[in-house]
């Protein structure tokens, strides 16, 4: 980004980067232990029907068993996810980029996304069914729906929200549009785009979830719904930890991305500067 | 032509949700080459609006402003901006901010590397380069800001309350730093302040504008030896400025 930032990094994100994360991991992780644990001894106790819940231990023991199955239907699903999600970032940020400076866009294209924004998109997925079939196109295009929104319409608000003062600043200079966008509105926008990004991660796993258990034939969703349908709560639970462990990876290379595109952010930074730059 | 900027019967009036909102004018003004004019007001009085108006980022709703002859209708990009607030970007560096400038002209930084380290230092913020703005005091931005707006070494430069959201201890040391620097390059100059003993340490002459809508009350010339340093402040010929100005808004009722 910074053409200037070529030698060390700054020294001050780094050292403190993980401060407002630092988390005591043993704690947590003894907690979840024990989350796991109590799960597994209550079930035992009470004997609760497997067809309610499985045990962790069952869960386990599926994961192992079933593990040609969930590596199979995880494929597919990580493939609508990331495919669905990488588009919906091509097309996104340019769309932003071209609706923040073309006053034509704002005023036609721009109500039209916000407008259905508001549908819920899962609603097109029996329509995409017809169009592109139970595989794979169908899923990847819901995904990029949801995906799409939040990357366009923060997109949007980042671009358009430069300070008056910073664009004073570039006008005196007499820079071009271009020279202007690069070296000022778009590494301002960033922060902006990554709350996009961030939405569109938490959207993705959901969308193509959803979309499979609507019309499909492979992927997590899909093979959630099959084993609900016979009452095997042990592989359903299993394919949703690995359904959340897929959310939880794009969600943290986005957040990876981040940390390495603007630690100069307050967001990346712990320590605050009292009085603030403008 | 020794006329640097001209102001004939410039006048702003703002549109705003609750109608017109007239902040200055119509004002008549030159400030020649090389001359440090104060314009001195309360707040709110359209100073501001003035430094962006002769800046061209800001049309005039009447009247013209002249720079060297040429009417203003487009940014002028010979001028060094320093505004109220440091502006500054986080994603640079001290010297990448100020490089800036030059940057965004479309020149090549590498050229002028050495011109920005020599100003950074001449503010005494030479050990600091390689530091984002928020690894900075207020202060310090605020230096930064006058590096960024004097790189590109321009004839003219507007400063519009610089030192306006710093205490008074660093208020002081700017000062002399400014001083010290105009002293070093005279350049034509529109500084904007509400303090009065600052608009006289500085100036050669010393604009007084109304309370909104502003106007230009009196224009009082500075004849003062510079450095005007701790001395000179306490002499009597300058106190006396100072008491001048004081009564002035003393009977607009405004200090
Ligand atoms: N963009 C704007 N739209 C409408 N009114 C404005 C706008 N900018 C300024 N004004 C009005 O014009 C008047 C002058 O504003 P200006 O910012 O020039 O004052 P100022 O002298 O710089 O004040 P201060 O010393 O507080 O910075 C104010 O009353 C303000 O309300
Ligand atoms: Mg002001």
């Amino acid at each position: 980004m910074d053409t200037k930032r070529t030698g060390k990094r700054n020294t001050a994100p780094t050292e403190h980067s993980g401060a407002p994360r630092a988390v005591d991991h043993g704690t947590t992780a003894a907690f979840f232990l024990a989350s796991f644990l109590l799960w597994e001894v209550i079930v035992r106790i009470f004997h609760v029907p497997r067809y309610i819940i499985a045990p962790p231990s069952a869960v386990m023991t599926q994961m192992a068993a079933r593990f040609t199955d969930i590596y199979k239907h995880t494929l597919a699903t990580s493939l609508e996810t990331f495919v669905g999600f990488g588009i919906a970032v091509l097309v996104g940020v340019p769309l932003a980029m071209a609706t923040a400076f073309s006053r034509f866009l704002r005023q036609t294209f721009y109500p039209l996304a916000v407008t259905l924004e508001m549908v819920p998109k899962i609603a097109f997925a029996p329509i995409f069914v017809i169009w592109l079939g139970f595989g794979f196109g169908s899923k990847m295009v819901v995904v990029l729906l949801v995906c799409f929104f939040p990357i366009l319409i923060n997109g949007v608000f980042g671009f358009t929200s430069l300070p008056t003062e910073l664009q004073y600043l570039s006008r005196s200079t007499g820079a071009g549009a271009i020279r202007a966008f690069v070296k000022i509105r778009l590494p301002y926008a960033l922060p902006q785009l990554f709350v996009g990004f961030k939405g569109a991660a938490v959207n993705a796993t959901i969308g193509a979830t959803i979309a499979e258990w609507i019309g499909g034939n492979a992927g997590l969703g899909y093979f959630i719904s099959m084993s609900t349908g016979l009452f095997r709560m042990d592989i359903a639970i299993a394919a949703i930890i690995v359904l959340t462990a897929l959310g939880l990876l794009l969600y943290g290379i986005v957040l990876w991305v981040e940390t390495k595109m603007i630690p100069w952010h307050v967001s990346q930074r712990a320590r605050i500067n009292a009085t603030g730059s403008a | 032509m020794c006329d640097s900027i001209t102001l004939y019967g410039v006048k702003k009036v703002y549109d705003s949700r609750n109608g017109p909102v007239h902040a200055i004018g119509p004002a008549d003004l030159s400030i020649r080459k090389g001359e440090f004019v104060s314009f001195l007001g309360p707040s709110g009085c359209g100073k501001s609006t003035l430094v962006l108006m002769v800046a061209g980022l800001l049309p005039p709703t009447e009247g013209e402003i002249r720079i060297d002859g040429v009417v203003v209708n487009e940014p002028r990009t010979d001028v060094g901006i320093v505004f109220q607030t440091p502006v500054l970007v986080d994603w640079r560096s001290v010297l990448g901010n100020v490089l800036l400038q030059v940057e965004l002209r479309g020149l090549d930084p590498a050229q002028y590397r050495a011109h920005a380290v020599e100003l950074l230092e001449s503010v005494g913020l030479g050990e600091f380069l390689k530091q984002r703005p928020y690894e900075l005091s207020g202060g310090m931005q605020q230096r930064t800001a006058f590096c960024r707006a004097l790189l590109h070494d321009p004839p003219i430069v507007l400063m519009d309350e610089p030192l306006g959201a710093l205490d008074a201890m660093t208020r002081t040391r700017l000062r002399d730093d400014l001083e010290k620097l105009w002293l070093g390059s005279p350049k034509s100059v529109l500084f904007v302040t509400h303090d009065i003993s600052e608009a006289v340490q500085l100036s050669d002459r010393v604009v007084v504008i109304t309370p909104r809508p502003g106007r230009v009350e009196r224009e009082i010339t500075v004849d003062l030896p510079h450095p005007r340093d701790f001395d000179v402040r306490q002499s009597p010929e300058f106190l006396g400025y100072v008491k001048d100005i004081s009564d002035i808004f003393m009977q607009y009722g405004v200090i």
